[in-house]
Protein backbone atom coordinates (compact mmCIF):
# COMPACT_ATOMS: atom_id res chain seq x y z
CA UNK A 1 0.00 0.00 0.00
CA UNK A 2 1.46 3.35 -1.03
CA UNK A 3 0.67 6.43 1.01
CA UNK A 4 -1.84 7.63 -1.82
CA UNK A 5 -3.51 4.23 -1.68
CA UNK A 6 -3.66 4.82 2.43
CA UNK A 7 -4.88 8.58 2.04
CA UNK A 8 -7.62 7.23 -0.33
CA UNK A 9 -9.21 4.67 1.60
CA UNK A 10 -8.29 6.57 4.66
CA UNK A 11 -10.67 9.36 3.64
CA UNK A 12 -13.92 6.95 3.06
CA UNK A 13 -13.23 5.64 6.32
CA UNK A 14 -15.37 5.39 9.48
CA UNK A 15 -14.43 3.35 12.44
CA UNK A 16 -16.41 1.64 14.87
CA UNK A 17 -16.26 4.65 17.42
CA UNK A 18 -17.37 6.95 14.49
CA UNK A 19 -13.72 8.92 14.32
CA UNK A 20 -13.85 9.93 10.41
CA UNK A 21 -10.07 10.78 9.05
CA UNK A 22 -8.70 13.81 6.96
CA UNK A 23 -5.67 12.66 5.14
CA UNK A 24 -4.04 14.56 2.98
CA UNK A 25 -0.20 13.64 1.04
CA UNK A 26 2.22 16.49 1.84
CA UNK A 27 4.12 18.62 -1.00
CA UNK A 28 7.27 16.37 1.00
CA UNK A 29 5.85 13.17 0.60
CA UNK A 30 4.32 12.86 4.20
CA UNK A 31 0.97 11.66 4.73
CA UNK A 32 -0.75 14.35 7.23
CA UNK A 33 -3.93 12.79 8.95
CA UNK A 34 -6.49 14.62 11.01
CA UNK A 35 -8.58 12.35 13.18
CA UNK A 36 -12.28 13.41 14.11
CA UNK A 37 -11.53 12.80 17.63
CA UNK A 38 -8.40 15.10 17.75
CA UNK A 39 -8.23 17.76 15.13
CA UNK A 40 -5.20 20.17 16.58
CA UNK A 41 -2.48 17.68 16.54
CA UNK A 42 -2.15 16.33 12.72
CA UNK A 43 -0.69 12.62 12.54
CA UNK A 44 2.50 12.71 10.25
CA UNK A 45 2.36 9.00 8.28
CA UNK A 46 5.51 7.68 6.63
CA UNK A 47 7.18 4.20 5.42
CA UNK A 48 10.48 2.64 5.81
CA UNK A 49 11.33 -0.60 3.57
CA UNK A 50 9.61 -2.42 6.72
CA UNK A 51 7.31 -0.29 8.77
CA UNK A 52 4.74 2.77 8.66
CA UNK A 53 5.25 5.08 11.06
CA UNK A 54 3.40 7.75 12.43
CA UNK A 55 4.40 10.61 14.57
CA UNK A 56 2.59 13.28 16.33
CA UNK A 57 4.67 16.53 16.94
CA UNK A 58 3.92 17.49 20.53
CA UNK A 59 5.80 20.67 21.64
CA UNK A 60 9.17 22.41 21.36
CA UNK A 61 11.37 22.19 24.01
CA UNK A 62 11.36 25.21 23.81
CA UNK A 63 7.29 25.61 24.93
CA UNK A 64 8.61 23.64 28.35
CA UNK A 65 9.01 25.96 31.45
CA UNK A 66 13.05 25.96 31.66
CA UNK A 67 12.90 24.95 35.15
CA UNK A 68 10.66 22.05 34.45
CA UNK A 69 12.91 20.21 32.26
CA UNK A 70 13.88 17.04 33.93
CA UNK A 71 10.46 16.85 35.10
CA UNK A 72 8.68 16.61 31.94
CA UNK A 73 11.56 14.14 31.11
CA UNK A 74 10.76 12.01 33.79
CA UNK A 75 7.38 12.34 33.86
CA UNK A 76 7.71 11.15 29.95
CA UNK A 77 9.82 8.08 30.49
CA UNK A 78 7.11 6.87 33.70
CA UNK A 79 4.54 8.03 31.25
CA UNK A 80 5.49 5.97 28.05
CA UNK A 81 4.78 2.52 28.97
CA UNK A 82 1.50 3.02 30.02
CA UNK A 83 0.58 4.75 26.87
CA UNK A 84 -1.32 1.78 24.73
CA UNK A 85 0.31 1.53 21.48
CA UNK A 86 2.18 5.15 21.23
CA UNK A 87 5.82 5.82 22.56
CA UNK A 88 7.42 9.11 23.57
CA UNK A 89 10.35 10.66 22.06
CA UNK A 90 12.16 13.47 21.55
CA UNK A 91 13.30 14.13 17.69
CA UNK A 92 15.66 16.66 16.78
CA UNK A 93 13.78 20.16 19.05
CA UNK A 94 10.72 18.46 19.24
CA UNK A 95 8.95 15.83 21.61
CA UNK A 96 6.89 13.44 19.61
CA UNK A 97 4.13 10.75 20.32
CA UNK A 98 4.28 8.03 17.52
CA UNK A 99 3.90 4.41 16.83
CA UNK A 100 5.43 1.92 14.43
CA UNK A 101 3.55 -1.29 12.06
CA UNK A 102 4.63 -3.80 9.92
CA UNK A 103 4.79 -2.98 6.53
CA UNK A 104 1.68 -5.46 6.02
CA UNK A 105 -0.23 -4.28 8.61
CA UNK A 106 -4.29 -4.06 7.71
CA UNK A 107 -5.63 -1.54 6.59
CA UNK A 108 -8.10 -1.14 10.01
CA UNK A 109 -5.60 -1.91 12.11
CA UNK A 110 -3.79 1.24 10.65
CA UNK A 111 -6.65 3.36 11.09
CA UNK A 112 -7.28 2.32 14.42
CA UNK A 113 -3.51 2.81 15.40
CA UNK A 114 -4.23 6.76 14.56
CA UNK A 115 -7.23 7.53 16.29
CA UNK A 116 -5.63 5.74 19.48
CA UNK A 117 -2.63 8.02 18.86
CA UNK A 118 -5.17 11.04 18.31
CA UNK A 119 -6.84 9.74 21.90
CA UNK A 120 -3.20 9.64 23.66
CA UNK A 121 -1.76 12.65 22.13
CA UNK A 122 -4.63 14.32 24.39
CA UNK A 123 -4.17 11.96 27.31
CA UNK A 124 -0.56 12.51 27.37
CA UNK A 125 -0.76 16.68 27.31
CA UNK A 126 -3.09 17.20 29.69
CA UNK A 127 -0.42 14.83 31.82
CA UNK A 128 2.10 17.73 31.48
CA UNK A 129 -0.04 20.53 30.17
CA UNK A 130 1.18 22.45 33.86
CA UNK A 131 5.27 22.02 32.75
CA UNK A 132 4.33 24.09 29.59
CA UNK A 133 4.94 27.83 29.58
CA UNK B 1 29.52 -1.56 15.18
CA UNK B 2 25.66 -1.21 15.93
CA UNK B 3 24.32 2.10 14.02
CA UNK B 4 22.52 2.83 17.24
CA UNK B 5 25.78 3.45 19.11
CA UNK B 6 26.77 5.13 16.11
CA UNK B 7 24.03 7.64 16.31
CA UNK B 8 24.36 8.31 20.11
CA UNK B 9 27.87 9.19 19.83
CA UNK B 10 26.33 11.82 17.10
CA UNK B 11 23.80 12.77 19.58
CA UNK B 12 26.56 13.46 22.46
CA UNK B 13 28.60 15.08 19.88
CA UNK B 14 25.88 17.51 19.12
CA UNK B 15 23.88 16.86 16.33
CA UNK B 16 20.60 17.14 17.38
CA UNK B 17 19.76 19.74 14.76
CA UNK B 18 16.74 18.72 12.66
CA UNK B 19 18.14 18.06 9.31
CA UNK B 20 21.56 17.44 10.61
CA UNK B 21 23.04 13.53 9.51
CA UNK B 22 23.42 12.07 12.92
CA UNK B 23 24.26 8.90 11.14
CA UNK B 24 27.61 9.09 9.64
CA UNK B 25 26.91 8.94 5.74
CA UNK B 26 30.23 6.37 5.72
CA UNK B 27 28.77 4.38 7.85
CA UNK B 28 25.68 3.72 5.79
CA UNK B 29 27.43 3.36 2.61
CA UNK B 30 29.58 0.77 4.66
CA UNK B 31 26.53 -1.17 5.09
CA UNK B 32 25.03 -0.90 1.62
CA UNK B 33 28.50 -2.03 0.46
CA UNK B 34 28.83 -4.90 2.82
CA UNK B 35 25.37 -5.97 1.44
CA UNK B 36 26.02 -5.27 -2.22
CA UNK B 37 29.35 -7.96 -1.31
CA UNK B 38 27.21 -10.56 0.16
CA UNK B 39 24.68 -10.53 -2.75
CA UNK B 40 27.54 -10.98 -4.84
CA UNK B 41 29.26 -13.58 -3.18
CA UNK B 42 25.93 -15.25 -2.55
CA UNK B 43 25.43 -15.34 -6.41
CA UNK B 44 28.95 -16.76 -6.93
CA UNK B 45 28.50 -19.43 -4.55
CA UNK B 46 25.40 -20.49 -6.61
CA UNK B 47 27.27 -20.84 -9.59
CA UNK B 48 29.82 -23.09 -8.18
CA UNK B 49 27.40 -25.51 -6.55
CA UNK B 50 25.34 -25.67 -9.68
CA UNK B 51 28.93 -26.92 -11.61
CA UNK B 52 29.66 -29.45 -7.91
CA UNK B 53 25.96 -30.71 -8.76
CA UNK B 54 27.00 -31.78 -12.35
CA UNK B 55 30.60 -33.36 -11.02
CA UNK B 56 28.21 -35.43 -8.34
CA UNK B 57 26.12 -36.77 -11.11
CA UNK B 58 29.21 -37.56 -13.27
CA UNK B 59 30.84 -38.97 -9.80
CA UNK B 60 27.55 -41.07 -9.16
CA UNK B 61 27.15 -42.46 -12.60
CA UNK B 62 30.74 -43.93 -12.73
CA UNK B 63 30.77 -45.01 -9.20
CA UNK B 64 27.65 -47.09 -10.53
CA UNK B 65 29.39 -48.33 -13.89
CA UNK B 66 32.58 -49.57 -11.94
CA UNK B 67 29.99 -51.53 -9.36
CA UNK B 68 28.00 -52.86 -12.44
CA UNK B 69 31.65 -54.02 -14.38
CA UNK B 70 32.63 -55.44 -10.94
CA UNK B 71 29.72 -57.60 -10.10
CA UNK B 72 29.56 -58.81 -13.78
CA UNK B 73 33.33 -59.86 -13.78
CA UNK B 74 33.22 -61.84 -10.42
CA UNK B 75 30.30 -63.93 -12.14
CA UNK B 76 32.69 -64.48 -14.86
CA UNK B 77 35.45 -65.21 -12.06
CA UNK B 78 33.08 -67.39 -10.49
CA UNK B 79 32.52 -69.17 -14.51
CA UNK B 80 36.02 -69.62 -15.20
CA UNK B 81 36.97 -71.27 -11.47
CA UNK B 82 33.73 -73.64 -12.15
CA UNK B 83 35.10 -74.71 -15.37
CA UNK B 84 38.56 -75.17 -13.92
CA UNK B 85 40.26 -72.41 -15.34
CA UNK B 86 42.04 -71.59 -12.51
CA UNK B 87 44.85 -68.94 -14.54
CA UNK B 88 41.82 -67.62 -16.65
CA UNK B 89 39.75 -66.59 -13.11
CA UNK B 90 43.23 -65.04 -11.48
CA UNK B 91 43.25 -62.14 -14.27
CA UNK B 92 39.56 -61.76 -14.06
CA UNK B 93 40.12 -61.10 -10.01
CA UNK B 94 43.13 -58.54 -10.87
CA UNK B 95 40.94 -56.60 -13.17
CA UNK B 96 38.04 -56.96 -10.00
CA UNK B 97 40.73 -55.54 -8.07
CA UNK B 98 41.69 -52.61 -10.21
CA UNK B 99 38.24 -51.61 -10.44
CA UNK B 100 37.63 -51.60 -6.75
CA UNK B 101 40.90 -49.45 -5.82
CA UNK B 102 39.38 -46.87 -8.87
CA UNK B 103 35.74 -47.22 -7.26
CA UNK B 104 37.53 -46.10 -4.10
CA UNK B 105 39.01 -43.00 -5.79
CA UNK B 106 35.92 -41.91 -6.88
CA UNK B 107 34.05 -42.37 -3.85
CA UNK B 108 37.00 -40.47 -2.02
CA UNK B 109 36.40 -37.82 -4.68
CA UNK B 110 33.07 -36.99 -3.96
CA UNK B 111 33.03 -37.33 -0.39
CA UNK B 112 35.41 -34.10 -0.61
CA UNK B 113 33.18 -32.68 -2.95
CA UNK B 114 30.18 -33.49 -0.43
CA UNK B 115 32.49 -31.67 2.08
CA UNK B 116 33.10 -28.85 -0.52
CA UNK B 117 29.24 -28.47 -0.98
CA UNK B 118 28.88 -28.24 2.55
CA UNK B 119 31.16 -25.55 3.16
CA UNK B 120 29.31 -23.50 0.50
CA UNK B 121 25.78 -23.80 1.85
CA UNK B 122 27.22 -22.65 5.39
CA UNK B 123 29.07 -19.66 3.48
CA UNK B 124 25.53 -18.86 2.10
CA UNK B 125 24.12 -19.20 5.19
CA UNK B 126 26.33 -16.98 6.99
CA UNK B 127 25.77 -14.44 4.05
CA UNK B 128 22.47 -14.03 4.06
CA UNK B 129 22.83 -13.76 7.72
CA UNK B 130 24.86 -10.75 6.94
CA UNK B 131 22.47 -8.87 4.82
CA UNK B 132 19.66 -9.49 7.17
CA UNK B 133 21.63 -7.61 9.97
CA UNK B 134 22.67 -4.81 7.77
CA UNK B 135 19.47 -4.22 6.15
CA UNK B 136 17.83 -3.79 9.62
CA UNK B 137 20.64 -1.86 10.66
CA UNK B 138 20.05 0.52 7.42
CA UNK B 139 16.55 0.61 8.83
CA UNK B 140 17.29 2.17 11.75
CA UNK B 141 18.51 4.61 10.06
CA UNK B 142 16.07 4.86 8.02
CA UNK B 143 13.17 5.22 10.57
CA UNK B 144 15.49 8.11 12.15
CA UNK B 145 15.85 10.11 8.67
CA UNK B 146 11.86 9.30 8.32
CA UNK B 147 11.03 10.41 12.06
CA UNK B 148 12.97 13.62 11.54
CA UNK B 149 11.41 13.99 7.68
CA UNK B 150 7.72 13.47 9.38
CA UNK B 151 8.24 15.73 13.03
CA UNK B 152 10.41 18.74 10.52
CA UNK B 153 7.56 19.68 8.54
CA UNK B 154 5.28 20.29 11.63
CA UNK B 155 7.96 21.71 13.67
CA UNK B 156 8.28 24.92 11.08
CA UNK B 157 4.38 25.23 11.71
CA UNK B 158 5.25 25.29 15.73
CA UNK B 159 7.81 28.22 14.64
CA UNK B 160 5.07 30.24 12.86
CA UNK B 161 2.31 29.73 15.75
CA UNK B 162 4.52 28.39 18.50
CA UNK B 163 5.51 32.13 19.64
CA UNK B 164 2.01 32.32 21.07
CA UNK B 165 1.78 31.84 24.74
CA UNK B 166 0.29 28.66 25.83
CA UNK B 167 -0.12 27.23 22.35
CA UNK B 168 -0.61 23.55 24.08
CA UNK B 169 -3.10 24.53 26.28
CA UNK B 170 -5.36 26.37 23.98
CA UNK B 171 -4.73 23.85 21.69
CA UNK B 172 -6.28 21.24 24.42
CA UNK B 173 -9.37 23.70 25.49
CA UNK B 174 -10.34 23.99 21.67
CA UNK B 175 -10.15 20.16 21.24
CA UNK B 176 -12.06 19.29 24.72
CA UNK B 177 -14.81 21.89 23.60
CA UNK B 178 -15.28 20.53 21.13
CA UNK B 179 -15.92 17.00 22.50
CA UNK B 180 -17.87 18.33 25.09
CA UNK B 181 -19.97 19.39 22.26
CA UNK B 182 -19.83 16.25 20.71
CA UNK B 183 -20.91 14.46 23.77
CA UNK B 184 -23.78 17.24 24.61
CA UNK B 185 -25.27 15.88 20.85
CA UNK B 186 -24.73 12.62 21.53
CA UNK B 187 -26.99 13.07 24.64
CA UNK B 188 -29.17 15.39 22.81
CA UNK B 189 -29.86 12.59 20.04
CA UNK B 190 -30.39 9.48 22.86
CA UNK B 191 -32.71 12.46 24.84
CA UNK B 192 -35.02 12.95 21.32
CA UNK B 193 -34.79 8.95 20.89
CA UNK B 194 -36.16 8.35 24.71
CA UNK B 195 -38.83 11.18 23.61
CA UNK B 196 -39.61 9.62 20.50
CA UNK B 197 -39.70 5.90 21.98
CA UNK B 198 -41.60 7.70 24.75
CA UNK B 199 -44.58 8.91 22.43
CA UNK B 200 -44.82 5.89 20.39
CA UNK B 201 -45.81 4.03 24.02
CA UNK B 202 -48.46 7.02 24.77
CA UNK B 203 -49.66 6.35 21.09
CA UNK B 204 -50.32 2.83 21.82
CA UNK B 205 -52.04 3.47 24.80
CA UNK B 206 -54.50 6.06 23.83
CA UNK B 207 -55.37 3.38 20.81
CA UNK B 208 -56.52 0.85 23.03
CA UNK B 209 -58.18 3.45 25.13
CA UNK B 210 -55.73 3.23 28.20
CA UNK B 211 -54.65 6.41 30.02
CA UNK B 212 -55.31 10.39 29.22
CA UNK B 213 -58.53 10.64 27.72
CA UNK B 214 -58.50 11.96 24.58
CA UNK B 215 -62.44 13.60 23.60
CA UNK B 216 -63.43 16.42 25.83
CA UNK B 217 -67.16 17.32 25.16
CA UNK B 218 -68.42 14.33 24.58
CA UNK B 219 -67.20 13.15 28.14
CA UNK B 220 -68.90 16.22 29.51
CA UNK B 221 -72.12 15.54 27.92
CA UNK B 222 -72.14 11.77 29.25
CA UNK B 223 -71.07 12.72 32.82
CA UNK B 224 -74.21 15.08 32.64
CA UNK B 225 -76.31 12.85 30.85
CA UNK B 226 -75.39 10.48 33.64
CA UNK B 227 -76.34 13.15 36.34
CA UNK B 228 -79.72 13.83 35.08
CA UNK B 229 -80.52 10.31 35.18
CA UNK B 230 -79.57 9.89 38.60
Amino acid sequence: MTLDDFAFRLNDYVDDEGTTFDALVTENDILEVVCSNNDEFPIHVTMTDTQILSVTPLFSIAEVQPEKRDELNEVFLRLSPAVPLSSIGLQGDTYILFGAMALDTRFQVVAHELEVQAENTIDVLEAVEHLLD
Amino acid sequence: MGVLRDMMTALRGGASEVGEAIVDANAIRILEQEIRDAESAIGSAKQSLTRMKSAEIKLKREIATLDADAADYEQKAVAALNAGEEALATEVAERIAELESERGEKASEQATLDVEVRKIHAMIKSRERTIQKNKRELDKVRTVQELQRATESVSRNFAATGSSEHRVSKALERVKAKQEGWKDRMEAGEWLEGQEAGSDIDAKLRAKGIGASAGGASDVLARLKAKQAG
